[in-house]
């Protein structure tokens, strides 16, 4: 008589006994791996993103609470191109804005006829806007609607930062970057200089910058006047005090741009330059033909980085002059920092989208470069 | 010829580099009179540790280092945590659209932390929960009486987590890149044949992986570490009251209306910057390694 031993069906252990047994699947163990950052990204990206859009289309002062949130469109955005004082009037020159859309119109149809590039139309139609704009009076100077407008004076001001400070950084990055890939018994002092602007934070920067800039008693005033110059009086005068923030801007991340390119540095190849030797190129020659083109990947790396935290630029202005003198040197980072301050919420929204959309805008231009090439 | 080029080239990079941290740590042991004689010296005439004495009876500078200390001692652990198991998932399981993941991560890290700053501070001033409180409100509406009408954030202004959590998410793109690419130079065999042996997944993972990927894990440590201590706009924004303040914003306090009394600041300073130099002495490589592993991939 065959004893029959009951057969349980499997069953497949639950998640938690596979999660506590080390046996999950592939795909259910990177999940919850990548769970933690993942929400941490969405919740301190992702969600002030969103929010900050909707913030932006509201009227929020903190300290007229009475006043409520009423949605007011794209009133903000209003204000930051035109100001309090001025109205858009409806009429207001009203044939010279409807040939500037007339004008848009067969330059849409040249594209679409593939008479044009896209990219070509896409210029043409910014020249347009520009031109009929300035017509329009959308221009900083006499004349001009912008010609106080606190927004139109931290966008010109962050985007002279932008111009300058990433080309300057790269001017001296290179050469730092090279210099630390020599050999040579200073090198790690060298490397520690390269690092230390790189670690200091940038209040730091400023402040340190802002004394030797320092008028009287500063060092650079003190050399200029060994030498027999009349040093200006570097953070009280706009031109000057655009001049010194810059320059401590590039000291700052000139050495991130260099670290950037040393690494491209050292994954070139060294028989490409044994080659070139053998070939009888000289110096200048193996630079430019074997240095400079096989960098472009580090090179579009650390110019994309340095563009989008040009963007940004906040702590050495205010650091240094606080955004002054008067307001030359408010930034759209210290624009929105002191819009934040004065509880104005709902235009520094309007103002962070501005900048995310510069941003955005950078991005996307430097992407389609590097896949171009 | 060359060689002399290359020497001096050097030399202009180190006084390029070091020269303002080292005018800094002269200043600091000048005298505030000294400071404003004309022609002004160089080298101090008496030299005196009173400034550093003076840096912390003026402000609570020792609470600044304590805060600083564990704001950013906070955020890189649970940053590096975070994104070493992140790192592990991208680099070693078979997913779906990982490296999409990945780009996504460090394509974050263009996006500029400005944004943050007023949703945030919205956030952490006790606003409404995004989702929570429209729900909630419904449900009350419902008859659900005992909930309350309104769910609040707690107000986190002047606490640590008010910039632990944020400077968790800005340093994790650039941690979670090194620690990707570090996963990926460990050769998986060594994880089999520790699997084969009769290790569970998990056990390979933390008694082969783990000791293995240790340099990875500083390197990104210290780049998270540097980035926390160095971060002064949500510091200055969140945390206002004066003893929840970090460094670098305690430092700015120090700073009048039209007082510069410099000899303080940079006395604060040059204490502010020391951690960061020993970090730089002693793990120069590490650093540069971890910088190039985002600079190379991103």
């Amino acid at each position: 008589m065959a004893r029959t031993v009951p057969t349980l069906p499997y069953r497949k252990p639950g998640f938690w006994r596979r999660l506590r047994t080390g046996n999950l699947s592939d795909g259910q163990l990177a999940v919850l791996l990548l769970l933690p950052a993942l929400l941490t990204l969405a919740a301190v990206m992702l969600y002030p993103m969103l929010t900050v859009l909707w913030q932006s289309l509201h009227f929020n002062r903190l300290n007229q609470p009475f006043r409520g949130t009423p949605f007011i469109g794209l009133d903000n955005f209003r204000r930051m191109l035109w100001g309090d004082g001025l109205q858009w009037n409806a009429s207001h020159l009203l044939w010279l804005r409807l040939v500037g859309l007339a004008a848009l119109a067969p330059l849409a149809w040249a594209v679409r006829r593939r008479w044009l590039s896209r990219f070509a139309g896409v210029v043409l139609a910014l020249a347009l806007v520009l031109v009929f704009g300035y017509l329009l009076g959308f221009h900083p100077g006499a004349g001009g609607r912008w010609t106080d407008s606190r927004f139109w004076n931290s966008f010109s001001i962050t985007m002279l930062i932008i111009v300058a400070s990433v080309a300057g950084s790269f001017l001296v990055g290179l050469p730092l970057a090279l210099l630390a890939n020599v050999e040579s018994r200073l090198r790690w002092l060298g490397r520690v200089a390269l690092l230390l602007p790189w670690a200091m934070p940038r209040v730091f920067a400023g402040l340190t910058f802002a004394w030797l800039f320092q008028s009287q008693y500063g060092v650079i005033n003190d050399v200029l006047r060994r030498i027999g110059l009349d040093g200006p009086l570097w953070l009280a005068r706009v031109g000057p005090a655009i001049a010194a923030v810059n320059i401590t801007i590039v000291w700052k991340t000139s050495s991130f741009v260099g670290l950037i390119l040393l690494a491209g540095l050292q994954s070139i190849d060294a028989s490409l330059y044994e080659a070139a030797v053998v070939d009888g190129a000289n110096a200048w020659q193996r630079f430019w033909r074997i240095t400079l083109p096989l960098l472009r990947p580090s090179i579009a790396v650390a110019l994309i980085f340095r563009t989008l935290t040009a963007i940004q630029t906040f702590d050495i202005p205010f650091a240094m002059t606080r955004g002054g003198p008067g307001r030359s040197l408010e930034t759209l980072g210290v624009y929105i920092y002191n819009s934040t301050l004065a509880l104005n919420i709902g235009y520094a929204a309007a103002l962070s989208v501005v900048l995310f959309l510069i941003s955005l805008a950078i991005t996307i231009f430097y992407l389609r470069w590097i896949y171009t090439e | 010829m060359r060689y002399v080029a290359v020497r001096l080239g050097l030399l202009l990079m180190i006084v390029n580099g070091l020269f303002p941290a080292v005018w800094l740590f002269l200043t600091s042991l000048k005298t505030e009179n000294e400071l404003t004689r004309i022609p002004i010296t160089y080298l101090p005439l008496h030299a005196t540790l009173h400034n550093y004495v003076a840096v912390f009876t003026a402000n609570p500078f020792a609470r600044f280092l304590l805060n600083s200390a564990v704001v950013s001692l906070a955020a890189t652990l649970v940053c590096v945590l975070f994104a070493s198991l992140a790192g592990y998932a991208l680099a070693r399981l078979r997913l779906r659209g990982r490296k999409a993941i990945l780009t996504a991560i460090v394509m974050t890290s263009m996006f500029p932390a400005l944004v943050m700053l007023v949703p945030l501070y919205r956030l952490f001033v006790g606003a409404e929960v995004p989702l929570l409180t429209p729900l909630f409100g419904y449900l009350h509406a419902l008859g659900w009486g005992f909930l309350p009408t309104t769910v609040l954030t707690p107000n986190l202004l002047n606490t640590y987590w008010a910039l632990i959590i944020p400077y968790v998410a800005l340093s994790l793109p650039i941690t979670t890149l090194i620690l990707t690419s570090f996963f990926q130079l460990i050769p998986e065999d060594l994880e089999s044949a520790a699997t084969v042996d009769g290790a569970s997944r998990v056990g390979a993972l933390y008694r082969v992986v783990a000791p293995l990927s240790a340099p990875g894990v500083v390197t990104a440590g210290i780049i998270a570490f540097v980035n926390s201590w160095n971060e002064f706009l949500l510091a200055l924004t969140f945390n206002t009251a004066t003893t929840m303040r970090t460094v670098p914003v305690g430092i700015t306090l120090y700073q009048g209306e039209f007082a510069f009394p410099w000899a303080l600041i940079s006395a604060a300073v040059t204490i502010g910057i020391v951690p960061l130099v020993l970090l730089i002495l002693f793990f120069q490589q590490r650093i540069i390694s971890g910088l190039t592993a985002g600079g190379v991939k991103g």
